[in-house]
């Protein structure tokens, strides 16, 4: 079994979170994990040595424009876990670090997958009693064209069916009403390219046309496509209300308790929305469109949220996803 | 117009570094060649985003180097490069 690289040092709560993450990963699932950073650094942290560590002496800040800081600091951590996919060494990476920088690192050193003009960012949304809806794009392109859409479509098609086993997902385009018609004209543009079902000729799915943003929960669609700007600002929405509304409802069940036998039933509701809900426990995000499997957590990733990270990105690399998304890049060209 | 510099192999023609240029493009925009002229804005004509042409300039620095050792694009000369003919014509001078 491959390792999954990761970057220790893109995390907000420094490397000793990422590391632990890693390590948890390596024990609780047995998925060998090399970390990337400066050694000197890294070996002071407590069971390091269950991990492998790839040498990286730069680390790009947050605040750095992508593409130039990716050229210029070529021996950054993020760079360093993608030379490792690129290389062989490392099934996939995983990194906290900035989004733009990560995603400028997997186009300039894994590639862009020929066929796939963007890459997009791809994640899961729960939704009540069935399969998580698949969102993209959640912010790898604040501007997009119309005609980049059905390449997200596309895209997720394959996600939702290597990640959830979903056999024909139901696609939609998010927009502000269902109607035919409705959204600004970008949406309606959209509209028009994926109402054309020729896309669909390859990949099996099956159009469902406009869905609004109450839908994203629902499971009437399986994926849903959208620009990165609109796709970002509804992702944190949710994650927003989701922590929000997990943080509320466990004070208030505190506040409740009589110290009766039935409180440890509440206790695990409340720990199974956390489960359920939690921004942790997604695992982070995928970047769709690059010739290697590239996860990217949130800066403020706990150990748990690294650890998740590591889990998915092992089972997207074990899943094959990258010959499958080849394929349609092949197809579409 | 030819250019020489530390080569492995001959000068090279301007010619060859349009082709070379043009042809990279299209596979990072996914245009055909064909769609791109010489006085094309990567901006405002072709939507070539920073990290397009970043993608450029690494890929054409690599192809030189296999003919060039020193060949290098700088970057303080990256925010110069606003048309296809800039690229080529930086080519040709740092090969000078």
């Amino acid at each position: 079994m491959k390792p999954v690289a990761v970057d220790a040092m893109g995390g907000d709560y420094g490397p000793e979170q990422v590391v632990a993450g890693g390590l948890k990963a390596v024990r609780e699932f047995g998925i060998p994990v090399m970390v990337a950073g400066p050694p000197d650094e890294l070996q002071k942290i407590e069971g390091i040595h269950d991990v492998e560590i790839i040498e990286a002496h730069q680390v790009i800040p947050m605040d750095a424009e992508p593409g130039i800081s990716v050229r210029r600091m070529r021996d950054s951590s993020i760079s360093r876990a993608a030379e490792a996919v690129r290389n062989g060494r490392a099934s996939a990476m995983v990194s906290p670090g900035n989004t733009g920088a990560v995603m400028g690192t997997a186009i300039l050193r894994l590639g862009r997958i020929p066929g796939i003009p963007r890459p997009a960012v791809a994640t899961r949304v729960p939704t009540y009693g069935g399969l998580p809806t698949t969102m993209l794009d959640c912010g790898a392109n604040a501007e997009c064209k119309p005609e980049w859409l059905v390449h997200f479509a596309r895209m997720g098609v394959i996600y939702a069916r290597d990640r959830f086993n979903i056999e024909c997902p139901r696609v939609g385009l998010l927009s502000i009403g269902e109607e035919e018609g409705k959204g600004n004209p970008f949406v309606k543009e959209a509209y028009e390219l994926l109402n054309d079902q020729r896309w669909t000729h390859d990949v099996h799915a099956e159009w469902v046309g406009n869905v609004e943003g109450n839908n994203i929960m629902s499971t009437d669609v399986d994926v849903v496509v959208t620009d990165g700007f609109t796709g970002n600002i509804t992702l944190k929405v949710l994650e927003g209300t989701f922590r929000e509304l997990i943080r509320r409802f466990a004070k208030a069940i505190d506040d409740a308790k009589t110290g009766k036998a039935t409180d440890s039933a509440v206790d695990g509701v409340v720990d199974g929305l956390t489960q359920e809900l939690h921004p942790d426990n997604v695992g982070g995000a995928l970047l769709l469109g690059v010739k290697g499997v590239c996860v990217i957590s949130h800066g403020s990733s706990s150990s748990e949220a690294i650890m998740n990270a590591i889990v998915f990105a092992h089972e997207m690399a074990t899943a094959g996803m990258i010959g499958h998304l080849s394929g349609i890049g092949r197809t579409s060209k | 117009m030819t250019a020489e510099t530390h080569a492995k192999q001959g000068p090279v023609e301007r010619d060859e570094v349009r082709t070379l240029v043009c042809d990279h493009l299209a596979d990072i925009l996914e245009i055909e060649p064909s769609d791109i002229s010489e006085g094309d804005s990567f901006a405002d004509d072709l939507d070539a985003d920073s990290l397009a042409l970043i993608e450029l300039v690494e890929i054409i620095e690599e192809e030189m180097r296999e003919r060039f050792d020193d060949f290098r694009i700088e970057d303080e000369a990256l925010q110069d490069l606003r048309t296809v003919r800039d690229a080529i014509d930086y080519v040709m001078s740092q090969l000078n």
